[in-house]
C-alpha cells in the first residue's frame, strides 16, 4: 500500500532579489507502507529539501510548471492551511534530526511527552506513554534527565523515543546519525532497523552516510533537485 | 513550572523585568491608595452635605470656623422652609496647626438629638456609647477612631483639651472620613473651650452660650436644599449656606487632579513595564529561535507557541504585581502608622485597590508578551531550526 506519494513536487527558495535556487525541480517519489528508504545525495542535492516537503514543513510551489500532488495514506496534502499541516504532524508523523533538538529545560520524559500532548493527549497520558516510548528506545531509567546530562547517543535515543511516542504512520529521520560516532550510530540505526522490522514502522532517512543507505531497504538518490535513480534492494528478512 | 523554568534560564534579565514592573504597581499600590482616602474623605462629606444646608458666617469662608451669634439661629427658624436647625461648635485640637494634608484634628460640639432623627450620615460607637441627652452640660467626649489611637484613649480613660479635663465615654467606629479624627461633645463644652480662645473684645460682645461657628438646616418635605439655601441667603445677612452641590463644586473639583495624577502613574508605569517587558520577550524568543522550530516541527500549534510565551510574560507581570502590591503595602502600613500620631492617616489600601494591581500587572505581561508571541509563532519551523 502506497503511504506517501509525491508527484511534480518543486521548490524554489529566494535567497534575494535576483538570486533563487531550484531545490526541487519536479520530483516523484512512492514510499510504500512498511518501508525503510534512504535519501542520498550531495550536498544540495534537495534532500533536505525533499524531507521538509514530505513532512510537510514546507508546501510545495503550487506553480511552475504541472500541479504538484501530495498524498498521505491517500489524502490529497496539497492545500492544506498551516493548522492542518501542524496538526498532521502532530499525530500521524515523527522526526528526528541530526542535531537532536531536544528542549533544553525539558527532562527525556518532558521532551517525549511534549509530542504526545501537541497530539491531543493530557499531561498524564502524555506522561505515560512517554515512559513507555522511552522503555522502547532503552533509556526508561534515563527518563528525569536533561539532554544536558545525556550522551549524544543517548539524546539521539530520546529524540526517536519523541519521534514514536504518537505511534505515527511515516517518521522522517535527517542525518540521524550525522553527530555520532560509529558505534553510537551502529546503536542508533540498529534501533531504527528494529522498529522498522518488529512494529512495520515507515522510516524514510536522508542521509550522507553509505551505512545508513546499506541498511535501508531502498535508496532514493537526489542530483540537482531531481530523482537520479531508484537503486533498490530487498532488504533481507531476517 | 514550565513558564517558570524559563524565566529562570536567564535571571538576571527576569529579575531586572520583574523590578521594572514592582516598581511601577508599587507607585499604583501607593498613589492608589492615597486616592482611596481622600475619595472616602470626599464620599462622606458629600453623604454629611446631601440632605442639610450648613450656614456658617460669610467672613470665615465656606468650611470656616469664624464665629457668628446664635441668635441667627432664631432668624433661620423661623423660615418656612425650614424644618430643623441647630447650632454647631467646632475647633482646632491644636489651634497652632497650620493646614496641612489629610484632616485636621478637632473638636465639635452639638446638642445631642438636635437633628431630630434627620442626619443621615449616622455615626456608631466601637466602644462605650455616643453622647445622649444626659451629657448636656457635662466634659463628656466621644473620639474618633483615628483620634483616639493617636491619643491612646479609651472609655474611662480622661483626655484634656485646651487645658479642660474632659472623660471619654466612647470611641466611635471608623468613618474613612472627618470625624475619624475629631473629639465630640456637648454644645455647651464646645462653646466654651471655643470662647477661651476669642480675643478679649469677641468675648465680651458674645457670652458663650450664644456662640455657634454653624447652623445646620434641615429642609421641610417638598422643599429642596438649594431651595433652602437661596432663602436663607435672602433672609439672613452675612452669611453663606452651602449645600451638598456646593460642597460637590468646592470640594470634588480640587481632588481632579489628584485623579488625573494617579492615572499619569498608571500610564508611566504602563509604558516602562510594557516596553520593559516586550523587551525581555523579545530577547528571549530570539535566544530561543530555534527551541521554536523544533515544537513546530514536531506538531506544535502557533497557538500553543504563542499561549506558551504569554504565559511566561504574564508569570513576569504577576511576580512583579505580587512584589508591587507587598512593597506598595508595606509603605502605606508604615507612613500610616507614623502618621497616626499626629493624626494624618493618608492612605487606605482596599482589596479592590490591590485586585487591580494584581490584575493590571498580569494583563500588561501578558499583552506586552503577545507581540513577540506572534512574531516566535510566525516562523518558518525549518528556518528556525537551522537557527544557531
Amino acid at each position: 500500500m502506497t503511504l506517501l506519494e509525491g508527484r511534480d513536487l518543486r521548490k524554489t527558495y529566494r535567497l534575494g532579489r535576483r538570486n533563487t535556487v531550484d531545490a526541487l525541480r519536479g520530483v516523484d517519489i512512492e514510499i510504500e507502507a512498511g518501508e525503510m528508504v534512504a535519501i542520498m545525495g550531495p550536498s544540495g542535492s534537495g534532500k533536505s529539501t525533499l524531507m521538509h516537503v514530505l513532512g510537510l514543513l514546507h508546501a510545495p510551489d503550487p506553480k511552475d510548471g504541472p500541479a504538484p500532488t501530495l498524498r498521505f495514506d491517500g489524502r490529497d496534502l496539497t492545500r492544506l492551511s498551516d493548522r492542518q499541516r501542524t496538526a498532521l504532524r502532530a499525530r500521524e508523523m515523527g522526526f528526528v534530526f541530526q542535531q537532536f533538538n531536544l528542549v533544553p529545560t525539558l527532562s527525556a520524559a518532558e521532551n517525549v511527552g511534549l509530542a504526545a500532548e501537541y497530539a491531543g493527549e493530557r499531561h498524564g497520558r502524555a506522561r505515560a506513554k512517554a515512559t513507555e516510548a522511552l522503555a522502547l528506545v532503552g533509556l526508561a531509567e534515563r527518563a528525569d534527565h536533561r539532554p544536558s546530562e545525556l550522551s549524544g547517543g543517548e539524546q539521539q535515543r530520546v529524540a526517536i523515543a519523541r519521534a514514536l511516542v504518537n505511534g505515527p504512520s511515516l517518521v522522517l529521520a535527517d542525518e540521524p546519525t550525522g553527530n555520532l560516532d560509529s558505534r553510537r550510530s551502529a546503536e542508533v540505526l540498529g534501533l531504527l532497523r528494529t522498529l522498522n522490522r518488529e512494529q512495520g514502522r515507515t522510516f524514510v532517512l536522508v542521509t550522507h552516510d553509505p551505512a545508513v543507505g546499506g541498511a535501508c531497504g531502498r535508496i532514493v538518490h537526489m542530483r540537482d533537485g531531481l530523482v537520479a535513480s531508484a537503486a533498490e534492494r530487498e532488504l533481507a528478512v531476517a | 513550572m514550565r513558564p517558570l523554568r524559563n524565566l529562570a534560564r536567564s535571571r538576571l534579565r527576569t529579575v531586572l523585568t520583574i523590578t521594572g514592573i514592582t516598581v511601577g504597581i508599587w507607585a499604583l499600590v501607593v498613589f492608589g491608595s492615597m486616592a482611596n482616602k481622600i475619595n472616602a474623605l470626599i464620599d462622606g462629606g458629600t453623604t454629611y452635605y446631601s440632605t442639610k444646608v450648613v450656614v456658617s458666617d460669610a467672613s470665615g469662608g465656606q468650611l470656616g470656623t469664624a464665629p457668628m451669634s446664635i441668635g441667627t439661629l432664631d432668624a433661620i427658624r423661623r423660615l418656612p422652609e425650614a424644618a430643623v436647625a441647630f447650632a454647631e461648635v467646632s475647633g482646632l485640637l491644636d489651634p497652632t496647626q497650620t493646614t496641612g494634608f489629610g484632616v485636621p484634628q478637632s473638636y465639635a460640639g452639638s446638642d445631642a438629638g438636635a437633628d431630630q432623627g434627620r442626619e443621615v450620615f449616622v455615626l456608631h460607637a466601637a466602644q462605650g456609647r455616643l453622647l445622649d441627652a444626659t451629657d448636656a452640660g457635662a466634659d463628656h467626649v466621644v473620639l474618633g477612631s483615628d483620634l483616639a489611637r493617636s491619643l491612646k484613649k479609651a472609655p474611662g480613660d480622661t483626655v484634656t483639651i485646651h487645658g479642660v479635663p474632659f472623660a471619654v465615654v466612647g470611641v466611635l467606629e471608623p468613618t474613612l472620613t472627618a470625624p475619624d479624627t475629631s473629639a465630640q461633645m456637648p454644645l455647651a463644652a464646645a462653646q466654651r473651650l471655643y470662647a477661651a480662645d476669642l480675643p478679649q473684645v469677641l468675648r465680651d460682645r458674645i457670652p458663650a452660650s450664644q456662640l455657634a461657628t454653624d447652623i445646620v438646616v434641615f429642609p421641610n418635605a417638598g422643599v429642596t436644599t438649594e431651595a433652602l439655601a437661596a432663602a436663607i441667603r435672602a433672609a439672613v445677612p452675612g452669611v453663606t449656606a452651602m449645600t451638598g452641590a456646593d460642597f460637590d463644586r468646592n470640594v470634588k473639583s480640587s481632588t481632579a487632579i489628584f485623579s488625573a495624577i494617579i492615572m499619569g502613574v498608571a500610564l508611566i508605569s504602563l509604558i516602562v513595564g510594557g516596553l520593559s517587558v516586550i523587551n525581555t520577550m523579545a530577547m528571549s524568543v530570539a535566544e530561543r529561535t530555534r527551541e521554536i522550530g523544533i515544537k513546530r516541527a514536531i506538531g506544535g500549534s502557533r497557538v500553543r507557541v504563542v499561549r506558551e510565551l504569554v504565559a511566561e510574560a504574564g508569570l513576569i507581570g504577576l511576580i512583579g504585581g505580587i512584589a508591587g502590591l507587598a512593597l506598595g503595602a508595606l509603605v502605606v502600613f508604615l507612613a500610616n502608622d507614623a502618621g497616626r500620631s499626629n493624626g494624618t492617616i493618608l492612605f487606605d489600601l482596599t482589596p479592590a485597590t490591590a485586585v487591580t494591581a494584581i490584575l493590571f500587572a498580569t494583563f500588561l505581561g501578558m499583552a506586552a508578551g503577545v507581540v513577540p508571541s506572534i512574531h516566535a509563532a510566525r516562523l518558518d519551523p525549518v528556518a528556525a531550526l537551522r537557527y544557531e
